[in-house]
């Protein structure tokens, strides 16, 4: 039979018990987050794109660092995941144009891994892995069972961690 | 009252969309100056689509593409991106230094700079061609250049007004060079405070 995959998109998150691959493609400066429960076997993959939720509608909490990693928690913990058993590997957070002169642009990147890093010690999650920073773009894949992550980036070796 | 891109009329998307038609159309016609050769325009589309539908518009994010990136300021604030596929490059690449190639991987560093240098007329053409359009004063930056998974690439305006917007413009066209049609795509990614400020400009804005 073959696995299942489910795709993650920009902005969003999906969990996964039992068995399965979830996959976000292409983060550049955005931030891909496992979370995983080994024992429950269940795994989350979020995408967040920017650091801080300062929206007053609060309509795409998946977007941002802080409430993406609070509502991520949340539905894991009502499928029985435990804070205390959960772990987090990371990917992204890269620079992907380096744009000169006054008014460039803002490192969102970096200012994603920060927040990202703030949040989860804040939550008491342990960060057990992480590949961020530099200048190009990452797909990660997460098996919810094994917990282990792959990156793959272009023209470079595929990671696993 | 400053819009949100899916808020804007008809008539806002009809301008944009001439002012995408004419800023496409210079840059057509400077790309063609350049080679020597005739280029034309197809009929640009504008499109106003969340993340998700941008990146399946422009092909998919792990498709590894050119992008060169312009910040702009002054009258209007923003980003614009110019996305070159390999059959655009490599139309480029055969007429100007007589090579072509295969993938991004094989470039000589005279290929990425005529690279950078067809991006950077692209977007100043057009952003010339708004200017002068709207009677607008546009600084732009010094290009940069990645070539990396689509995706990623066209996040970097999403991430940059994300805290404003849920959506991107973009306005995409073919040009058509010896009977050849590839693919073009320019984003043109005012901040929100930029856009009202040039549809209100170009009389359209009801507000």
């Amino acid at each position: 039979m073959a696995e299942s995959k489910l795709t993650v998109g920009i902005a969003d998150m999906k969990l996964l018990q039992g068995s399965g691959l979830l996959v976000t493609y292409a983060l550049g400066s955005c931030i891909g987050l496992c979370f995983h429960d080994p024992r429950l076997r269940l795994g989350a993959l979020l995408h967040i794109m920017l650091p801080l939720n300062m929206e007053t509608g609060r309509t795409h909490p998946m977007k941002y660092a802080d409430s993406g990693i609070k509502e991520t928690l949340k539905q894991l913990e009502a499928k029985g995941g435990s804070r205390s058993r959960i772990t987090v590997k990371i990917a992204g957070g890269a620079k992907m144009f380096e744009v000169s002169g006054a008014g460039g642009l803002g490192n969102i990147g970096q200012r994603n891994i920060e927040s990202v890093h703030a949040v989860l010690r804040r939550e008491n999650i342990r960060l057990i892995g992480e590949h961020t920073g530099g200048t190009v773009a990452r797909t990660m894949l997460f098996d919810v069972v094994s917990g282990q992550a792959c990156i793959r980036s272009y023209g470079q070796k595929d990671i696993i961690f | 009252m400053i819009k949100n891109y899916d808020e804007l009329t008809s008539l806002e998307i009809d301008t944009l969309r001439e002012i995408g038609s004419i800023g496409t159309g210079n840059a057509a016609t400077a790309l063609s100056q350049m080679m020597n050769r005739p280029v034309r325009i197809t009929l640009p589309e504008v499109r106003i689509m969340g993340y998700n539908e941008a990146i399946e518009w422009i092909g998919g994010p792990e498709e590894v593409t050119a992008g060169v990136l312009v910040k702009m300021s002054g009258d209007v604030g923003g980003i614009m991106l110019s996305v070159q596929k390999l059959e655009l490059v490599n139309i480029v690449l055969e007429t100007m230094l007589g090579e072509s190639v295969t993938s991004y991987e094989g470039l000589t560093e005279l290929a990425r700079s005529a690279m950078v240098e067809i991006g950077n007329i692209m977007i100043s053409t057009f952003i010339n061609a708004l200017s002068g359009l709207a009677d607008l004063n546009i600084k732009l930056t010094v290009p940069a250049f990645a070539v990396d998974m689509q995706g990623a690439i066209l996040t970097v305006p999403m991430a940059e007004y994300g805290g404003m917007s849920d959506y991107l413009m973009a306005i995409g066209g073919n040009f058509v060079c010896d009977g050849k049609e590839v693919p073009c795509h320019v984003l043109l990614s005012p901040d929100l405070r930029s856009l009202d400020f040039l549809l209100r400009k170009l009389g359209v804005s009801d507000g």
